[in-house]
């Protein structure tokens, strides 16, 4: 199914000269630390903790409405540490997900409602269900599909998951076009 | 057909051979389930402080126990002694930041090599505890093990047979044995001698490994005297899904449970069924996501989207617009058929059968040798190519369908479309009437 036209006022989005369409509704916190490489759209009501640590973005990401994207803590005796969160080319967060990863590949698609734990590394081409809880620490290895809670490999992925995120996020892109008045 | 191209660990991606994964019975040496919740544990350090003879000096050690970052299981909660060992390995790994000092006591002294700057620039060093997690003693491992090695040695012997039956020596070849210096060989076999075990070949008349027939016992172990009269403390028993995770011990108490090596992953390759060659070759590498055979579907079948769809009402028409994409670096013609008929579609399906079974009989007459192979033996050695006969379609359909009566064009795949702000690929003349 072709994805239908998205609309949105245009006076809601940022949008930048690398092609980032940002909602004026989000919580941008340590916009400093937060890079968005191009393409970037960031819905209303998500969460950016860059005050925390560098969160960086790659190109033709989506991060949809009420995503939190927080980099993820390890405690100490003194204190707790933070450690930046990367994120790769066309990936996909689904409504309502807690990204906590210390690593996100590229061509990743996370669903709604998601909790992906402190350190979580999520490899290249794989695919996060709805409703998902990761503990802590998890590894998701490429080509796998992970749901539950505890999150486990439930399946895996069709092996042209690339070209198919590819497609997805650049649709995604081209059809989320502001309201002509 | 699919194959397993290698087998790796999905906690700490490492990659191991197809004997290696054998031997370790498909499970990860490092890495350990959590035997309630299944997630894979983490490993804690703690520090005790041990009292020495000498009561003014005390020393402190760090002793490694496994944790559940899930559901909170630890090691010692069934009494493991915890570990004081470690070796290094890739898996679990400890960040540090650098402005972060930790406790004296935890200092982690780890050799040069397993310190790596990440792109944060903080330093993250590798620590494991590795091996050494008591292994529970498996009752029935003999008994087990004795019937693998039997069956080995029955696949052994099948598989010798099949070789003999297969290249049947028509004449000897002692013509040439001056030629390539195998008289001495042919003297020592007139005097008696054994010579042909020098050269690997194995006399099958070795009988199979001695087998004990498993023995029925009427005797059943009774139930305890205060099954009836005690409550059941579920949170004390473990589940169906706990006991199966450790099949060969299936521990009945949740005080007995252990950590359960993890079960390794594996990566494919896929191979036609009719030809056999490789359509799909991943690179062995368990975190690389390129390919060394990449023929899929997706780069060169059409792609069909529905962009709109009426609601359909009993009786109106209907409109129903779609999308095609073209994957190919070729210009592609497209055009509409309906559906066939039930009966067209059997006469096609019979017709596709009847081949499929005309050019199976002509492969058997050509290969008469694989006749008295019987298929049992095949099936054990060798990964058959199972050819299936197509299937029909049964699709009921309920509507008139009209279709645009010429066919359509569909331009070539352009990647840098995205880029091109002049737009004349939208001018393509697909309509070629």
């Amino acid at each position: 199914m072709e994805i239908q036209n998205m609309y949105y006022n245009k006076q809601d989005y940022v949008e930048t000269a690398s092609g980032n369409k940002v909602c004026r509704q989000t919580v941008l916190c340590g916009s400093q630390n937060i890079v968005l490489s191009g393409k970037v759209i960031v819905q209303s009501d998500a969460i950016i903790r860059g005050d925390l640590a560098n969160v960086r973005a790659g190109r033709h990401c989506i991060i949809s409405k009420n995503a939190v994207i927080r980099p993820p803590f390890k405690k100490f005796s003194k204190g707790v540490a933070f450690f930046p969160l990367h994120m790769g080319d066309h990936v996909f967060v689904g409504e309502g997900s807690i990204v906590n990863a210390a690593m996100v590949g590229s061509y990743v698609h996370i669903g709604k409602n998601c909790l992906i734990g402190r350190r979580c590394v999520l490899k290249d081409c794989c695919m996060i269900e709805d409703n998902a809880v990761l503990p802590p620490e998890t590894v998701v290895p490429p080509f796998t599909r992970f749901g539950g809670s505890p999150a486990h490999c439930v399946g895996d992925v069709p092996e042209c998951m690339q070209d198919l995120m590819l497609d997805f996020t650049r649709n995604y892109y081209q059809h989320f076009v502001p309201l002509r008045p | 057909m699919l194959q397993v191209e290698s087998h790796y660990c999905g906690h700490c991606l490492e990659n191991l051979a197809s004997a290696d994964a054998r031997l370790r019975k498909n499970c990860c040496v490092n890495c350990n389930n959590c035997p309630v919740c299944s997630h894979v544990l983490s490993i804690r350090i703690a520090v005790i402080t041990a009292s020495t003879e000498d009561p003014s000096k005390s020393v402190t050690r760090k002793m490694y126990y496994l944790v559940c970052s899930f559901c909170r299981w630890t090691s010692r909660d069934v009494g493991l002694p915890d570990q004081t060992s470690v070796s290094t390995t890739f898996p679990a790994w400890e960040p540090r930041a650098p402005n972060c000092s930790p406790r004296p006591g935890i200092e982690l002294r780890i050799p040069e090599k397993f310190l790596w700057l990440n792109r944060g620039g903080c330093v993250c060093a590798c620590t494991s505890a590795t091996g050494g997690w008591a292994e529970r003693e498996v009752p029935n491992a003999q008994r087990i093990s004795s019937l693998l090695e039997c069956y080995k040695g029955m696949a052994t012997r099948e598989r010798h047979d099949k070789e003999k039956k297969k290249y049947v020596p028509r004449r000897s070849y002692l013509h040439f044995s001056d030629k390539f210096g195998l008289s001495t060989l042919l003297a020592r076999k007139r005097a008696g001698l054994g010579s042909l075990s020098a050269l690997g070949y194995k006399d099958d008349s070795t009988g199979l490994p001695e087998l004990m027939p498993a023995v029925a016992s009427e005797e059943v172990e009774q139930l305890p005297d205060d099954v009836f009269s005690e409550s059941v403390d579920l949170s004390k028993v473990s589940t169906m899904r706990q006991r199966l995770a450790q099949v060969e011990v299936q521990p009945a108490s949740v005080a007995e449970l252990l950590p359960v090596h993890k079960p390794l992953l594996v990566k494919q390759s896929l191979r036609c069924r009719e030809c056999e060659h490789n359509v799909s070759k991943p690179e062995t590498s368990p975190s690389s996501t390129k390919f060394k055979i990449q023929l899929f579907a997706y780069y060169h079948v059409p792609e069909v989207r529905i962009v709109t769809c009426e609601p359909l009402r009993p009786g109106c028409p209907a409109e129903l617009i779609i999308k095609l994409c073209n994957p190919t670096q070729h210009q592609t013609t497209l055009a509409f058929l309906p559906l066939p008929s039930h009966d067209e579609d059997q006469q096609e399906y019979e017709h596709l059968v009847q081949e499929r079974r005309n050019k199976r009989d002509a492969e058997v007459k050509s290969t008469p040798g694989r006749e008295d192979a019987s298929m049992v033996i095949q099936s054990f050695t060798r990964q058959l190519s199972a050819s299936e006969d197509p299937r029909p379609i049964k699709v009921q359909v309920t509507g008139d369908i009209t279709l645009p009566e010429c066919s359509v064009v569909l331009p070539p795949r352009d990647d840098a479309a995205e880029y091109d702000d002049a737009g004349d690929t939208h001018a393509f003349q697909d309509d070629p009437k």
